[in-house]
């Protein structure tokens, strides 16, 4: 299983979040799951981290969140992308994009 | 929006702590319960599929916990912590938090008090639109004097030629008669140029203010009034703007009211001396026969945007140099001065404004350190307490925070008790500032001074809490668990240097304002203790102005010598004068040129100047002038010119060093044409213009050969002066039924206005100083209190192997006096150099002087062995058993 923290760079599991948000609103639980998912399983979140980073971001106004039921009948929190989150996510990959172009090029100047 | 989210979620965090923490932790459980869920999906047992999604996890609280950390927690939530520690913490110690709260209380409320009047005069902008492009304008006089009043025709030359100037006018105070409506009654009056009102941008409430063509003949007089006089005597009607009123015996339409608090008062230039209760029109005629070069004219004007002071004083010297080429023998050698408004107005009062502001940070510094001082005593019994929260891992950085938070919230409690006795200080300020300070009457707490009293109140919080906070902090874990510091030698020698270096400086600063108080009070009785040259016991005084109607002068003459007779018969007077202008009288003193007969004439601006006043025979006896040699006026004399003279003693010194001045004939500037006076009497001199200055030469006239309308009474009597007033005033009424008098005054009241700004200053410093020293009396009670209580065991044992009581006594005496001696000596060396700021307020009294010196260091070390006496009695009265038992 891959380490997360160690791989990712600072503010990526920002991006992360707001990634896996920005396909549906989704609970705590959901969000890892959808990064797993989407990662090919590369990509494990502890929820000791993601909660944290989640609160941060809703301070932040990028996402929203409420209690709703969960289609198993359970309450869950559930977690909305805001359109100021939209906006963050764009100029998070953005900038994302330009780093590892940047890194590609050092990368292949031998 | 971010900071809002962020802040709503603390608030929230705050109030419902409960609640945020339920709401995560709920949050977590459910996740919990859904990876658990996926787990028995995947094919686990429900026990293993638990104990999965649990090892997932993590520790639970420890998610809790820093999910907490971001939405509530931190700052606020430590802080929240820390003031209700700290509440607990001030009313266990109820005596030291009480103490300290006053100390600091009486602290801050000095400071708050004295910003107030700081504020009001010296940062608040002036009443005026646009207050800080006014400015006044004025002559220098060839003796250097500064303010000196304008010439008609020197005010024209400024206001036509000059172009630094969007408006200028001219202004005079002087005193008109209301009659017709009531009692008469004396008013004073600003005689001012049409601009007047325009430079000063205020409008009336009522009606208008001047318009250039008010000038102009042929109609009748136009007057504004003051909203006081509107008030007092027409009941605010405001039906009588467009009606008349009787000035002088002449009619003048009301064309406007001025607001409330609207005036423009220079004391120290004033005819008055009264702030203006209605305003005139002030003639300028042009021509020959008009007294064009009479200098009593002030004058305001207005700049031109982008135009600085320093241009317009530039330009206007300029102007002054060539009216001084043009008309020499009048103008040589003056120049001319442009002041702002607020060094016009508050200029005099700046320097010892700021000098109280850095007295009362002085007394603040002192309650500072002895708080400082109270709070490591505290602390020592709480080493224990600290060191225990040390141990279960508290880190230091929280723990000085937590000190810290004490120490505010004491500065905080302290400043809302401190704003009381602000408020209280400044009543009493106002109570007893001098008249001339009117604008004084509407200092008051305000936002300004509340945002100051707060950020005195943190500042003084972190300044006497961090160095205990700092100090404590740092203390050695083991020892103060082991003994919890309950004697001298296991207390760190570093919290004994400290506790020492804050008395030290206590001392000090004390040391610093009695010298400079002490300096005052020097000052202050000596200039009582003058010899001014008259006698100012039972003597009362009146001003008598008459009006116009008195057209001729033997008519004015008349008038007087019959009062003065009916004055001298009245029941326990002695005797009675008349004087135009009376000694301290406020700033008139007319310097006048004047030739010498049968000497070579001086170059023009050079000539010899006298003091001129206009007396009768009676008023050097009711003075109590001597007459030194010659005589004393006569009875033709005073009927009818017979140019005779009496002159001071400075003159005859001066001007006539070897020579006999009497029959000496002097040509005084007072007259169309050159009219020598023969001197008949030299007698003593007075200091008319100061308590200050030497007197300066002057020259008495007898009534007839200078007459004046406008005199004041002055009578000598046997006992209480003010019991005559009514039958004088009836008297002058009885000779004119519409002739009013005013400023009836006794010549110690008149005297003591004349000091009331030194005795002003000196009270306070007095009391500030007084303040200082309790406050540090207090301080090295506290140490030395605090000393013996370490030392009771090595005390005890002292007395247990034979010390006698008497000298453990005087071992803590010693240790105090060695404190104090250090802080006298220090304090000492600081008001060398400190009192020099005080020079322009002392008088008779050098800035650096021995004696004074001396008896403040006597003072205070006197005042510190008293507060050393009762913690040394106490040393003395150990008793060895209960001591050495007592570990």
């Amino acid at each position: 299983m891959p380490k997360d923290k160690a791989d990712l760079l600072q503010g990526t599991l920002d991006m992360l979040i707001l990634k896996s948000l920005s396909l549906g609103e989704l609970h705590g639980y959901g969000v890892i799951q959808r990064i797993r998912q989407l990662s090919d399983e590369m990509l494990n979140v502890e929820q000791g981290s993601l909660y944290p980073a989640l609160y941060r971001i809703e301070q932040k106004g990028w996402v929203s969140a409420r209690w709703d039921v969960h289609e198993t009948g359970r309450e869950a929190k559930f977690y909305k992308l805001t359109r100021a989150g939209r906006k963050q996510l764009e100029t998070q990959e953005a900038s994302w994009d330009r780093l590892c172009l940047a890194i590609a090029k050092v990368r292949q100047a031998t | 929006m971010k900071w809002l989210n962020i802040l709503r979620d603390r608030i929230r965090a705050l109030r419902q702590r409960e609640d945020v923490i339920n709401d995560i932790d709920r949050e977590m459980r459910l996740h919990l319960e859904m990876e658990v869920d996926a787990n028995i999906r995947a094919g686990m047992s429900p026990a293993e599929a638990r104990e999965k999604a649990m090892r997932s996890f993590g520790n639970l609280n420890r998610a809790v916990d820093a999910a907490y950390d971001v939405k509530g927690g931190g700052i606020f939530e430590t802080l929240a912590q820390d003031i209700r520690y700290g509440v607990r913490m001030l009313a266990k110690h109820k005596a030291f938090t009480s103490i300290a709260i006053i100390t600091l209380a009486l602290g801050i409320g000095a400071n708050t008090a004295i910003f107030s009047v700081v504020n009001e005069l010296l940062l608040r902008p002036l009443p005026y639109r646009d207050a800080d492009r006014i400015t006044t304008v004025w002559e220098v006089s060839p003796s250097g004097r500064h303010q000196n009043s304008a010439s008609r025709a020197n005010f024209r030359a400024w206001r036509d030629q000059n172009s630094s100037f969007q408006y200028m006018a001219a202004f005079s105070d002087q005193r008109l008669n209301l009659t017709g409506t009531g009692e008469p009654e004396e008013l004073s009056s600003q005689f001012v140029t049409p601009e007047f009102f325009k430079i000063l941008g205020v409008d009336p409430i009522l009606g208008r203010t001047f318009l250039p063509e008010d000038d102009k003949g042929g109609q009748s007089p136009v007057t504004v009034l003051s909203y006081g006089l509107w008030q007092r005597r027409f009941g605010g009607q405001p039906s009588l703007v467009g009606n008349t009123i009787t000035l002088n015996a002449e009619k003048y339409t009301v064309i406007g009211v001025m607001p409330p608090n609207f005036q423009f008062h220079i004391k120290q230039r004033s005819g008055t001396g009264r702030p203006a209760e209605l305003w005139t029109i002030l003639p300028m005629p042009v021509g020959p026969g008009e007294n064009e070069r009479g200098r009593f004219l002030g004058t305001v004007a207005r700049l031109k945007d982008g135009v600085s002071v320093g241009q317009a004083a530039a330009e206007m010297r300029t102007i002054h140099a060539r009216l001084s080429e043009e008309a020499p023998q009048f103008n040589k050698n003056y120049s001319a001065e442009v002041l702002p408004l607020r060094e016009q107005f508050f200029g005099n009062v700046r320097r010892p404004l700021w000098l109280m502001l850095g007295a009362v940070a002085f007394v603040l510094l002192i309650a500072c350190a002895n708080v400082a001082n109270l709070l490591l005593s505290l602390a020592t019994s709480r080493e224990k307490e600290i060191a225990v929260r040390a141990a279960l891992g508290a880190r230091r950085m929280r723990i000085i925070r937590q000190l810290l938070t004490e120490s505010l919230l004491l500065a905080l409690l302290g400043s809302v008790l401190g704003l009381g006795f602000a408020w209280l200080g400044i009543k009493a300020l106002i109570a007893i500032s001098p008249r001339d300070l009117v604008t004084l009457q509407s200092v008051g707490l305000n936002l300004t001074v509340l945002g100051w009293t707060l950020g005195v109140s943190l500042l003084t919080g972190i300044i006497f809490g961090l160095a205990p906070a700092l100090h404590i902090s740092r203390l050695n874990l083991n020892d103060s668990l082991k003994d919890g510091g309950k004697s001298e030698s296991g207390q760190a020698s570093g919290s004994r240097r400290l506790r020492n270096a804050l008395v030290v400086s206590e001392i000090a600063l004390a040391v610093v304002l009695l010298a400079s108080a002490g300096l005052l009070i020097r000052s202050f009785v000596r200039l009582q203790q003058v010899d001014r040259g008259f006698n100012t016991d039972n003597m009362l005084t009146m001003v008598v102005r008459l009006p116009d109607s008195y057209r001729e002068d033997p008519q004015v003459i008349n008038f007087f010598s019959q009062a003065l007779e009916r004055v001298r018969h009245l029941p326990t007077v002695r005797s009675a004068g008349i004087v135009n202008f009376l000694p301290l009288y406020g700033g008139l003193g007319s310097s006048t040129g004047f030739k010498i007969l049968g000497r070579p004439e001086p170059p023009p601006g050079q000539g010899p100047s006298t003091d001129v006043r206009v007396v009768d025979a009676g008023y050097f006896e009711t003075l109590g002038i001597p007459l030194l040699r010659g005589r004393n006026f006569s009875d033709a004399e005073q009927r009818e010119p017979k140019h005779v003279i009496l002159i001071n003693e400075a003159l005859a010194h001066q001007y006539f060093p070897d020579q006999d001045p009497m029959g000496q004939r002097l040509d005084v500037n007072m007259f169309d044409k050159p009219t020598p006076a023969e001197i008949i009497g030299v007698v003593g001199n007075v200091r008319y213009d100061s308590l200050v200055d030497e007197a300066p030469p002057a020259v008495y006239f007898p009534h007839p050969d200078l007459t004046y309308g406008f005199m004041t009474l002055v009578v000598r009597t046997d006992g209480d002066p003010t019991a005559i007033a009514p039958a004088v005033q009836r008297e002058i009424r009885a000779l004119d039924p519409n002739q009013p008098v005013s400023d009836v005054r006794t010549m110690n009241q008149v005297m003591s206005e004349w000091v009331a700004r030194s005795r002003f200053n000196t009270l306070l410093l007095g009391l500030f100083a007084g303040l200082a020293t309790l406050l540090s009396a207090v301080g090295i009670f506290g140490v030395m209190n605090y000393s013996v209580a370490l030392r009771t065991r090595e005390l005890g044992l002292r007395l247990a192997v034979g010390a006698q009581p008497r000298q453990v006594l005087l071992l803590v005496l010693k240790q105090g006096l060695g404190l104090t001696i250090v802080g006298v000596v220090l304090g000492l060396l600081a008001a060398f150099a400190l009192t020099r700021l005080l020079s322009g307020l002392l008088f008779g009294v050098a800035a650096v002087d021995v004696t004074t010196f001396a008896s403040i260091s006597l003072l205070l070390v006197i005042v510190s062995l008293l507060a050393c006496y009762l913690p040394a009695r106490r040393a003395m009265r150990i008793d060895p058993l209960r001591a050495l038992r007592y570990e």
